[in-house]
């Protein structure tokens, strides 16, 4: 009794977060995993342990393209994203001469982060559309002479959605770790006979792999479960995994085969999640 | 300016429900323009009873809201397509059609449909109807479009929109002379499949609002679509985008809505009331005038509405009711369509 | 002796007002040993990394072996620094860091292991070939860098503070390390440091820095007995600073006035009689006289604090004209700690005519 008095404090401390995260994230995936075992029954679905909702996944090739799609958009926006981002954080570490302008440079960024996510992709929309602000441009420029509709409604213009919008999870990590990498690191490389470029490959690159594997790992996740780019700038064959299983939570009601297929992306998720963190921890660790 | 009247009598309601709890307060869960201030505050005036709105977006949001947990909602708007699901899954309770007055001023083609009865007892008063119409961008066609084949013309293509729904099979199903368009058969599905998969190249976005398929129109990005007859169109009337609706040759699907009364509610009372002034005229013309749809109740629109409006709505137009399909719950062929369609989006 | 750096007129300015380095010339002899000294901010650093590349200069000119590399990158110059917190990659083993600045030199494979196997002997640490360097101690990281450095036989090897992080018993160690690596390798070394005795014990050749200028140059011994200023005195050891006025000469001797007594000073080049001068001379060269004992140049005054350091003793004594000054003794056996000054005692010094300095003016620093 005294003891638990004691130790009631402590106790709340550590309790409350635990009975938080059991209660709000493990029990919701509980609920889910064991959906996803239940039956499709009209008019809804029957309580059941069988495997029908995983084999269907594994078997019908619609969730097999709509999975390879997702994949490939996100690596698209992960690889978009890097090839933006690096260059951009690596100025505004190494080149950027001036503290006021990189703290700009670094806010202009982050800052769109603050604005609803449906606003800036609703914002492409305008930009991309038939009648949008690229196309007038285009044709001021005389580089067309009449509207093009290649620009908005299809998978190019998902990937230049989803990049604009999560590229900051890609900025962030990498101008991070490019600043925690001492400077004399890469005057000891040119000290000791390697020109900027063989540097940059040699010490200032494999030193920020962590930030670049946080950033893919971060923008590869959100990517892989948006739903609302497909729903906003998407084409006909835009629909992303995340938009399977809203369908089959609503529309279709067959909660047990969305729920399958939630568990399904959980896993790689995490599997992609476990993979960057062993890579980020060898990072620090120099490797060993 | 609906959307915002909407909101407005939303949050009213929200903000004065506590106070109006003693008397008599009736959730009902519907669609945006079902209860909007215009009819809705004179009834909350002469009845007494405070109406508290929640909006769905789609059929779909039903079932899962329901499901949620009970004692929530009183009255439900689901369509036709759902209101079966709703009685199958034990969510609403059977009608004292009696107590309604104007019952029987209701056409009987809408009485007699399926998914809105069950052993003899009627669980849903019909309440609004109007076509799954197709609309074109006026200035785009010099010959305006008359077949369901301008949806699969090269000449149209990245110009053409669809609704991102099962329905889409139905469209498909009518291009390729299956009539039967709730009764196909698996071969009859797969092959409205294979024609959506060749429309496929040509659509420019599958709309999934009302507000969407508004703005493609605005934006100039389609210019021929399926749509709600009168609410899409009069969008645009008013965004000064001129186009026109039409029903092509292979026909329309038709949909309607009823007011269905919640399984046990506690307010049957004021639920009563609601339903009665929902197919009286205040309610009957206060839905048209809103949302464009037409009323359900024959004697009702004639009472209120004026000759052009009465026509323009086709109350008085048998053999236009006769042409549209009507939804039809499809029980368990259900998820066959679904899925079909989902299949086809995968692509 | 052939000359492997010259250092002409050589400036940094980052800014109108803020200079790093002020026209410095130097000329640095193959093989030598050579320390930049000087307190922080004097400019010891900017200047060594000007000769390393990794600062351009404002002005003036760097020649390595008779060739200008005033423009040259760091990479294109046959030099190589080891930096002050040893800058190993922290992604590389020993031997990958070792090895690394061998990559550009066009070696075989088998060259380039044997090369860093014989560095990473030279500094006794090759059984860590494969360690990471964040395995290693402080002590063991400072051998890797200087390994990485030497290994390419560079013309010059450049040292920024490279014992300053040590503790002192690994500093005193690796001082004598450091310089007999230097006698083996035969390279010629730029060290900076701030710590004297660093300076005095390991280099040929000291230089000594102050607000980005050159204050003095020369062998440690002609630094320590012969300073060319109050700065230079006071940087290099310990030094007592009175007050005085110069006075006739006679000879080699010079009378200086102190307060309250009267100096001779054996001096090379005597200043005009009445100016006014700093005189100087260091504790160690302070004798405590015994009572009845007299001698040249006595002060007198009161003993004010004895100060114990195991070595000696330090004893300040307040001089009858006011002034402090100290003097060092060296304790003859331990029966003699028995006989320790007083405060409070009265006590006479006497400081010998050639160990005198005389700086013109009244600098006290
Ligand atoms: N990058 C720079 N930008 C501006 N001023 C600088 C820069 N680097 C050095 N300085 C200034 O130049 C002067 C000399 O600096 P330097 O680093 O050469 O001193 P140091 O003798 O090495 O000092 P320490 O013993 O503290 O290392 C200092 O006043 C310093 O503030
Ligand atoms: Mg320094």
């Amino acid at each position: 009794m005294n003891l638990l008095r004691r130790n009631l404090p402590g106790a709340l401390v550590v309790g409350i977060p635990v009975l938080w995260i059991l209660v709000f994230m493990l029990l919701p995936y509980g609920i889910i995993v064991t959906y996803s075992f239940w039956l499709k029954k009209y008019p809804t679905f029957l309580p059941a342990f069988q495997f029908g909702n995983y084999v269907t996944l594994f078997t019908d090739p619609q969730y097999l393209r709509v999975f390879l799609r997702t994949l490939k958009i996100s690596l698209l926006v992960s690889a978009a994203s890097f090839l933006l981002a690096y260059p951009f954080a690596y100025y505004l570490v190494f080149r950027c001469r001036s503290q006021a302008l990189r703290t700009w440079l670094y806010m202009a960024v982050i800052a769109p982060l603050w604005v609803s996510y449906l606003l800036r992709a609703y914002i492409w929309k305008t930009i991309l559309g038939t009648e949008g602000v690229l196309n007038s441009f285009l044709m001021w420029l005389r580089i067309i002479d009449e509207p093009s509709s290649l620009f908005l409604y299809n998978q190019f213009s998902m990937v230049v959605t989803l990049t604009y919008i999560f590229i900051p999870f890609m900025v962030m990590p990498i101008y991070t770790a490019l600043e925690k990498i001492p400077v004399n690191l890469t005057e000891a490389s040119a000290d000791l006979g390697m020109s900027p470029w063989r540097s940059f490959w040699h010490v200032t690159l494999p030193l920020s792999l962590p930030g670049v594997a946080a950033g893919f790992t971060l923008t590869f996740c959100l990517s892989f479960g948006d739903f609302i780019a497909p729903f906003l700038v998407g084409g006909p064959d835009g629909n992303l995994v995340a938009n399977v299983i809203a369908t089959q939570f609503g529309a279709a009601l067959n909660w047990p085969l969305g729920s399958a297929l939630a568990i399904v992306m959980l896993i790689v998720v995490l599997s992609i999640v476990s993979v960057s963190d062993r890579l980020e921890r060898k990072g620090l660790t120099g490797g060993t | 300016m609906t959307i915002k009247k909407g909101i407005t009598a939303g949050c009213i309601a929200a903000l004065t429900s506590g106070a109006a709890w003693a008397e008599g307060t009736i959730n009902v869960l519907t669609w945006e323009g079902y209860a909007d201030p215009s009819f809705i505050t004179p009834f909350e005036e002469t009845s007494g009873c405070k109406v508290n709105a929640t909006y769905v977006g789609s059929n779909d949001d039903f079932a899962p809201k329901l499901m949620a947990g009970g004692g929530v909602y009183d009255l439900i708007t689901p369509s036709i397509d759902t209101t079966q699901l709703m009685i199958d899954l034990g969510f609403v309770e059977p009608l004292d059609t009696a107590a309604i007055t104007g019952w029987d001023g209701i056409y009987p083609k809408f009485l007699a449909q399926d998914g809105i009865q069950q052993d003899g007892a009627y669980y849903g008063m019909p309440y609004s109807w109007g076509a799954i119409a197709f609309m074109y961008l006026d200035s785009a066609f010099d010959t305006p479009p008359s077949s369901l084949d301008a949806l699969w013309s090269e000449d149209l293509a990245g110009k053409i929109s669809l609704w991102d729904d099962k329905s889409a099979i139905y469209v498909a199903a009518r291009k390729n002379g299956d009539m039967d368009i709730y009764n196909l058969t698996d071969d009859q599905i797969a092959a409205a499949q294979d024609s959506l998969l060749a429309q496929k190249p040509l659509v420019r976005k599958y709309w999934a609002t009302a507000g969407e398929l508004v703005d493609l129109y605005k934006a100039g990005e389609v210019v021929i679509s399926n749509t709600w007859a009168g609410y899409q169109s009069s969008l645009l009337a008013a965004e000064g985008v001129a186009v026109t609706e039409f029903i092509p040759e292979e026909g329309a699907e038709g949909w309607m809505d009823s007011w269905m009364v919640v399984k046990d509610t506690p307010n049957k009372d004021c639920a009563y009331k609601f339903l009665n002034m929902q197919l009286s005229e205040l309610g009957q013309c206060g839905v048209a005038n809103v949302n464009g749809y037409s009323a359900a109740n024959a004697s009702a629109a004639k009472a209120c509405m004026t000759a052009e409006q009465y026509s323009a709505l086709h109350q008085d137009d048998p053999d236009y009711l006769d042409s549209l399909l009507i939804w039809t719950p499809l029980g368990d062929r259900f998820e066959t369509y679904t899925n079909a369609w989902n299949a086809v989006k995968a692509q | 002796m052939a000359a492997i750096i010259e250092l002409e007129n050589l400036s940094k300015h980052y800014s109108p007002t803020i200079i790093g380095v002020d026209d410095v010339s130097l000329t640095v002899e193959d093989g030598e040993f050579v320390t930049l000294l000087g307190p922080s901010g004097c400019g010891k650093s900017t200047l060594l990394r000007m000769i390393g590349g990794f600062e351009a200069p404002t002005h003036g000119s760097i020649r390595l072996a008779g060739k200008d590399v005033t423009w040259d990158p760091p990479y294109k110059r046959e030099v190589n620094m080891v930096f002050q917190d040893y800058a190993l990659f922290p992604h590389m083993s020993v031997g990958e860091n070792v090895g690394y600045g061998l990559k550009t030199l066009r070696l075989s494979k088998g060259e380039i292991a044997t090369r860093v196997k014989d560095a990473l002997s030279l500094v006794g640490l090759y059984d860590k070939v494969n360690q990471r360097p964040q395995q290693l101690s402080g002590g063991q990281r400072q051998r890797i860098a200087l390994a990485r450095a030497i290994v390419r036989r560079p013309k010059v090897l450049l040292l920024d503070e490279p014992l300053s992080a040590l503790d002192a018993k690994l500093r005193e160690q690796m001082q004598i390390e450091l310089k007999h690596l230097h006698e083996k390798v035969g390279i010629t070394f730029i060290m900076v440091t701030h710590d004297q005795t660093e300076a005095l014990v390991m280099s040929d050749r000291v230089v000594v820095m102050e607000s980005g200028r050159i204050a003095q140059e020369g062998r440690p011994q002609d630094l320590y007995d012969h300073p060319a200023s109050p700065y230079v005195a006071n940087f290099i050891g310990t030094t007592n600073f009175l007050p005085g006025t110069s006075g006739a000469t006679q000879g080699r001797l010079t009378h200086v006035e102190a307060p309250g007594t009267t100096l001779r000073a054996e001096l090379d080049a005597a200043p005009p009689p009445g100016r006014e001068i700093t005189i100087g001379f260091r504790p160690e060269k302070v004798r405590v006289l015994a009572e009845t004992e007299s001698a040249e140049n006595t002060l007198s005054g009161r003993v004010a604090e004895v100060i114990y350091y195991g070595l000696g003793l330090r004893v300040a004594v307040e001089l009858e004209g006011g002034a402090r000054v100290f003097a060092d003794s060296l304790l003859p056996d331990r029966l003699a700690q028995s006989v320790l000054p007083q405060i409070g005692q009265s006590m006479r010094l006497a400081v010998a005519p050639h160990n005198v300095f005389v700086f013109e003016g009244r600098v006290a620093p």
